[in-house]
């Protein structure tokens, strides 16, 4: 048996947690900015040790359980959300040779065991017995399913032109021309979509402070709430993963700059759309519940589809046909 | 029989998926049944890829595992169901579902044993997506529109049936 088959996937582990501690210090210093403040700056230099002083705390704070909760399933529930949202990092290629697994149907098991996470977020918030949890876990829940719909509808067009559902093939044909270009209309609704599925501003329904107190982790405190707080970042790590290889090239270098490694360029695209997520978040108000709906089904949903049939009729055309 | 890796995760999973159903009828709350059924659905996957059925193994996780079981936990605790089920089945009952279920069980076999093996088994390793899709697309390709047909008269039913309930 191969070393690596044992020691890479904890090397990855240990890659996102740091993208995770240092992706909240961030988060904090970039809305800072965008709000005219410093954002954290206390503790170690420049406030660098800011996240790492805030998960000692999580670690050591007395884990809660609330008396009438049902407490197996309470127990059990951030589990449920987290493995999977590492789990589907196995078929994400970082580079052509930093890769764990060449699933022929990557893509499409990247879209089914993140929907396993669901179950995690509705169980936690319906076990914590909790009118604001439950809330919070239902809203959570009806969200992450009616935007998976454009999700995966958006990158039927990728799937089209590629003719394959492996990542590592999307990638290579993406040699010329990203797909942002030809798929640009699939890419609007990708993100639009995925930010939703992230459940971040402005699709932050779930966790909407003025109304839910925190939606469904209300209840949880101590390791586990950092577990919660664990899977929305790591998924963010994934989807923003995802994206890079979807739409932006994943390596591939723009303009021939090949002398830059190919890893170096995807951790480039890779940043680049966690601070657009950073951004978004600063900048944009919320949505209502009932908007947020209207706007899935009827908006985002006949988009995807119309993107389509864009790629299959473009598909037949004699010269942008290349493209697509 | 030799045990090898693929025969210790068979009887891994397939204890896994025995006794998700087997907690699912034994549990008394309504979510917990849910759950152990989508534990269940779970382990089924895993015996599919297995069966280097990749495709489906991750379609049944997406519709099973993700959409259904969501929908009805979602289902359950939209309807107020907080009591737990009492088993208030009489002794006699239960010895005539065993007798029942033995029955249908030994039909069952017995059908599958009587049923010759038409064609020689196929070799699963080499079958890709891209075969799949056409086998689909071109031979099954009625029958594919029928159930995508089935599926939409279900989805503008259900949609008329919220619309009388709003009124």
């Amino acid at each position: 048996m191969n070393s690596w088959l044992l020691i890479g996937p904890v090397l990855l582990l240990l890659v996102v947690l740091l993208f995770v501690v240092y992706a909240i210090f961030f988060e904090r210093k970039v809305i800072g900015w965008a709000q005219n403040r410093i954002g954290p700056n206390r503790v170690g230099y420049w406030g660098l040790l800011q996240t790492v002083a805030d998960v000692l705390k999580l670690l050591f704070k007395e884990d809660v359980i609330p008396n009438k909760s049902d407490e197996l399933l309470f127990r059990i529930a951030p589990i449920i959300a987290f493995v999977p949202s590492f789990a589907v990092l196995a078929v994400i290629p970082f580079s052509d040779s930093i890769r764990f697994s060449d699933f022929a149907i990557g893509l499409l098991y990247y879209m089914a065991l993140s929907s396993i996470t669901i179950i995690g977020i509705l169980i936690g918030g319906w076990s914590s017995n909790n009118k604001y949890s439950l809330m919070g876990g239902m809203r959570s829940a009806a969200q992450m399913i009616s935007y998976e719909i454009p999700l995966v509808m958006s990158v039927v067009g990728i799937v089209l032109s590629v003719g394959s559902l492996n990542l590592t093939e999307i990638v290579e044909a993406q040699k010329d021309v990203w797909f942002i270009v030809p798929q640009f209309v699939g890419f609007v609704v990708f993100l639009i979509a995925a930010i939703s599925e992230l459940n971040r501003c402005p699709f932050d329904l779930p966790e909407a402070e003025s109304e839910l107190v925190a939606g469904y982790h209300v209840e949880y405190s101590g390791f586990r709430f950092a577990f919660f707080m664990l899977t929305e970042y790591v998924y963010m790590f994934a989807m923003a993963a995802l994206t890079t290889v979807l739409y932006l090239g994943g390596w591939n270098a723009p303009f021939g700059l090949t002398f830059i490694p190919p890893i170096i360029w995807f951790v480039l695209k890779f940043l680049l759309i966690v601070f657009f997520l950073f951004w978004l978040r600063a900048t944009m108000p919320r949505l209502r519940a009932d908007q947020l709906m209207q706007f899935s089904w009827k908006v985002l949903l006949p988009i995807a589809l119309l993107n389509i049939l864009l790629t299959c009729v473009l598909k037949e055309v004699p010269v942008i046909g290349a493209y697509f | 029989m030799s045990i090898n890796s693929e025969f210790i995760a068979f009887f891994i999973l397939s204890v896994m998926a025995i006794g998700g159903a087997v907690f699912m009828i034994n549990f008394t709350r309504v979510i917990h049944m849910a759950l152990a059924l989508a534990f269940t659905f779970l382990s089924i996957a895993g015996i599919y890829l297995q069966l280097h059925a990749e495709f489906l193994a991750v379609i049944q996780i997406l519709i099973y595992t993700g959409a259904i079981s969501i929908l009805m936990l979602f289902g359950i605790m939209l309807t107020k169901n907080h009591e737990e089920l009492k088993s208030s089945i009489a002794p006699w009952h239960a010895v005539l579902s065993f007798v029942g279920v033995a029955a249908f069980f030994g039909v069952l076999m017995w059908i599958i044993y009587q049923t010759p093996v038409i064609s020689e088994p196929s070799d699963g390793e080499g079958w890709t997506i891209l075969q799949l899709g056409e086998r689909v697309f071109t031979e099954y390709v009625i029958p594919f529109e029928l159930a995508s047909i089935l599926l939409l008269v279900a989805l503008v039913g259900a949609v008329v049936l919220a619309k009388k309930e709003e009124k």
